[in-house]
């Protein structure tokens, strides 16, 4: 009964209920949606940090990170690869033999971690290879030589292996775009030019072109004065087993684009027999072993397990590893939560005016109720449930508008491309595909139904100060 | 048998610089079955009389006896049970639930006591129909006329089964029509079902009705007439 009069009673004025519940709806949604487009770039730096960069468990000696040290190979690898295969849960095992190096090309050079891999097993594990961009190479494909190297996009910049070069070519291809040959005809003094970085080529034709053609072709300018040459080559350089320099010529068979600039930078990839061969490392012997679990929920579970039965070696998951990472994975809902607690908190004052107003304009009939027999408890709940619903039914509708904007923009993606240099230095993707938990959506039903009792409080108050002789006699 | 038993009830006001005394050493009894009114000049303390029976305001001195219940020793959650329990209000306007039907308001107090469903839905179609409102259980008061809302009212305040009904200037509002009509309805809830009803007024046609006249003036009883109506 009293359920239905709120209920009711929250109807009485429609245009200001309306406003307010309006006014929920708009904030939780532009919230939420706000989340869960923050929550893309985590979500895929996550994903992509353990598919293409970590996977989820990692197995070497205890020195061997902070060292690097090349002789700091797994003691019993055959037994301790099958400690890991035989674990459950775990589904695919590999091992790399890793050591530090320079990576160099007459115009440029680098410091490394050369990662010896079985490129076969680790196209298995990892989706790095997804990231090749076209056109640089085949991923250690059937052509490749043994000496060839799988390296990231930023270390081929800082090597000069992708320059950014406005060929003839690229003009006519330019034009085939859509690009207005007048704009065409503005570059063309940049025609043969070399530039080292895409930011030099921005710099130079900025000078070049009015702010709104940056703004429509800068783009496409700088795509397709991407240039790279197929089949470069890098030294590679690095000590053996003995503690001699050594190196060799490596073939590019790839590069990957991810959105990692750290991992790019220092991570290059080659068979793992030619690094044993430079090196003088014998067949069997590594320095890491990784290993891929059925799926990411289990990480928690299988890693102690894992530690107790290694416990000479370094086991470490993915989260001890990026401890950054691991953290915002466990804390965000918790994050976002108390970003929700102040964006209600702020339109708890919209719903608190409301029912001030809804008490104020009802004293006698809230003197009527109380003087027939409804008791303080009862008058409290009825204003309680009229805040409540105006929070909830504003709520709702917010999250079911949320979840339907996400549903879609999750599909089709948001591109940021415009603003993206920033944020691809730290591992974010720059096309934004919104997200987020349901478990969230839980959370932030609380925090409304929570919103609108607290909301209530003040209100009410006012309402059980009533006296009904007086408000029945009041004008 | 005494339902109300007033003993030498005062209420001061104090709320202004001047000490007001609404009500000053009343003392009545109202029997079960009483049709009495109260009357008396505006400011006479008709309203506030009526409020210290009801339980609605506490007596500045004196005692108030309602069906056995002494109402200074009740504690204000107590208060509103017993009206709850014990009294039939009816006031001047503002009397219904606006967002509820006629039905609803009728069953009001009585889903607030939990009765059950077919009990209270079968209650309100006889209170509707004793106020002759059979056909409107699910109209809303403002599709209400005044005299209808007022009929309401009663079968409302009639619901719990009270031991009397306060009604203060019931037909202020009504023209003579629906006043007559509300009129005829207590009285003959008075004659069958032996209801008491306590009216304050300033309305001869009620005054005409009533079986005992009650005259206030400056919170005093100045004259308790038992008149000889053969309703
Ligand atoms: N809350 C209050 N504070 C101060 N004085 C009050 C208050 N309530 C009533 N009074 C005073 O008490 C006196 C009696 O008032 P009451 O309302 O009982 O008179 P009444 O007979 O019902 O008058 P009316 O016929 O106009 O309704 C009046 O002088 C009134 O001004
Ligand atoms: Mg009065």
């Amino acid at each position: 009964m009293i359920t239905s009069i709120a209920w009711k009673n929250v109807w009485r004025n429609r245009t200001r209920s309306l406003t307010v519940i309006a006014a929920v709806t708009v904030g939780v949604f532009a919230s939420v949606f706000a989340l869960a487009a923050i929550n893309s770039s985590i979500v895929q730096r996550i994903d992509s940090a353990v598919s293409e960069e970590l996977s989820h468990i990692q197995v070497n000696t205890k020195e061997f990170r902070s060292s690097s040290d090349i002789h700091g190979i797994i003691p019993e690898p055959e037994k301790v690869a099958g400690i890991l295969r035989n674990t459950p849960g775990v589904t695919d095992v590999t091992g790399r033999i890793i050591v530090r190096g320079i990576a160099s090309t007459p115009a440029g050079s680098a410091g490394v971690e050369i990662n010896g891999i079985d490129t076969a097993r680790e196209k298995e594990m990892f989706t790095l290879y997804r990231k090749l961009i076209p056109g640089t190479g085949s991923y250690f494909g059937a052509d490749t030589r043994l000496n060839s190297a799988f390296i990231g996009e930023k270390l081929a910049r800082e090597l000069y292996i992708i320059r950014y070069i406005l060929s003839p070519e690229s003009f006519t291809a330019l034009v085939e775009k859509g690009v207005p040959a007048a704009v065409a005809e503005k570059l063309k003094p940049l025609e043969g030019v070399r530039f080292t970085t895409e930011k030099k080529l921005t710099e130079a034709y900025s000078g070049l072109l009015s702010a709104k053609e940056i703004k429509k072709y800068g783009l496409l300018v700088r795509e397709t004065a991407w240039s790279y040459r197929e089949g470069s080559r890098i030294i590679l350089s690095f000590l053996d087993m003995n503690g001699n320099q050594t190196g060799a010529a490596f073939r590019i068979c790839g590069i990957y684009r991810t959105n990692n600039d750290f991992f790019e930078a220092m991570s290059v990839f080659v068979p793992d027999a030619e690094l044993r061969k430079l090196t003088g490392m014998e067949d069997g012997v590594y320095h890491r072993f990784i290993a891929k679990l059925e799926e990411d929920d289990l990480t928690d579970r299988v890693t102690p397990v894992l530690k107790e039965a290694l416990p000479g070696l370094e086991v470490m998951n993915w989260k001890e590893i990026q401890v950054d990472l691991a953290m915002i994975a466990d804390y965000i809902n918790q994050i976002y939560a108390i970003f929700m607690v102040l964006i209600l908190a702020a339109l708890s004052f919209g719903i608190v005016n409301t029912m001030l107003m809804a008490v104020l304009e009802r004293t006698r009939e809230l003197g009527m109720l109380s003087a027939v027999g409804m008791n303080r408890r009862r008058i409290f709940m009825m204003i309680m449930l009229e805040s409540v619903f105006l929070s909830v039914v504003g709520g709702f509708a917010g999250m079911a508008v949320s979840g339907i904007v996400i549903g879609i923009t999750g599909h089709t993606g948001i591109n940021l491309v415009k603003y993206s240099e920033g944020l691809e230095a730290f591992g974010y993707s720059a096309h934004l595909y919104p997200t987020i938990g349901a478990d969230f959506f839980i959370i932030l039903t609380v925090l409304i139904v929570l919103t609108g009792i607290l909301s209530a409080i003040y209100p009410a108050r006012k309402a059980l100060q009533l006296n009904p002789v007086e408000a029945l006699r009041g004008e | 048998m005494k339902v109300v038993e007033i003993n030498d009830v005062y209420k001061t006001y104090h709320d202004t610089e001047v000490e007001v005394r609404a009500v000053s050493g009343v003392t009545l009894g109202f029997e079960k079955g009483d049709f009495a009114v109260i009357v008396g000049p505006s400011g006479s303390g008709k309203t506030t009389l009526l409020n210290l029976i009801g339980g609605l305001d506490q007596p500045t001195a004196g005692e108030i006896l309602v069906a056995g219940h002494r109402l200074s020793e009740l504690k204000p959650s107590e208060l509103i049970d017993f009206r709850m329990e014990h009294v039939g209000f009816v006031f001047q306007s503002y009397n219904l639930i606006p967002v509820l039907t006629a039905a609803e308001n009728v069953g009001f107090i009585m889903s607030l006591q939990k009765w059950p469903k077919e009990k209270r839905i079968a209650r309100t179609g006889e209170l509707l129909d004793a106020v002759g409102l059979s056909d409107r259980h699910n109209s809303r008061p403002s599709q209400l006329s005044g005299g209808q809302q007022q009929r309401v009212a009663v079968a409302r305040a009639l619901a719990p089964r009270p031991e009397f009904i306060l009604a203060d200037e019931p037909t202020a509002n009504l023209d003579s029509k629906s006043a007559e009509t509300l009129l005829d309805i207590m009285e003959k809830l008075n004659r069958e079902e032996e209801m008491t009803f306590i009216f304050s007024t300033h309305d001869v046609r009620v005054m005409k009705r009533a079986r005992r006249v009650i005259t206030l003036e400056d919170g005093k009883v100045v004259s308790d007439v038992r008149t000889n109506h053969t309703s």
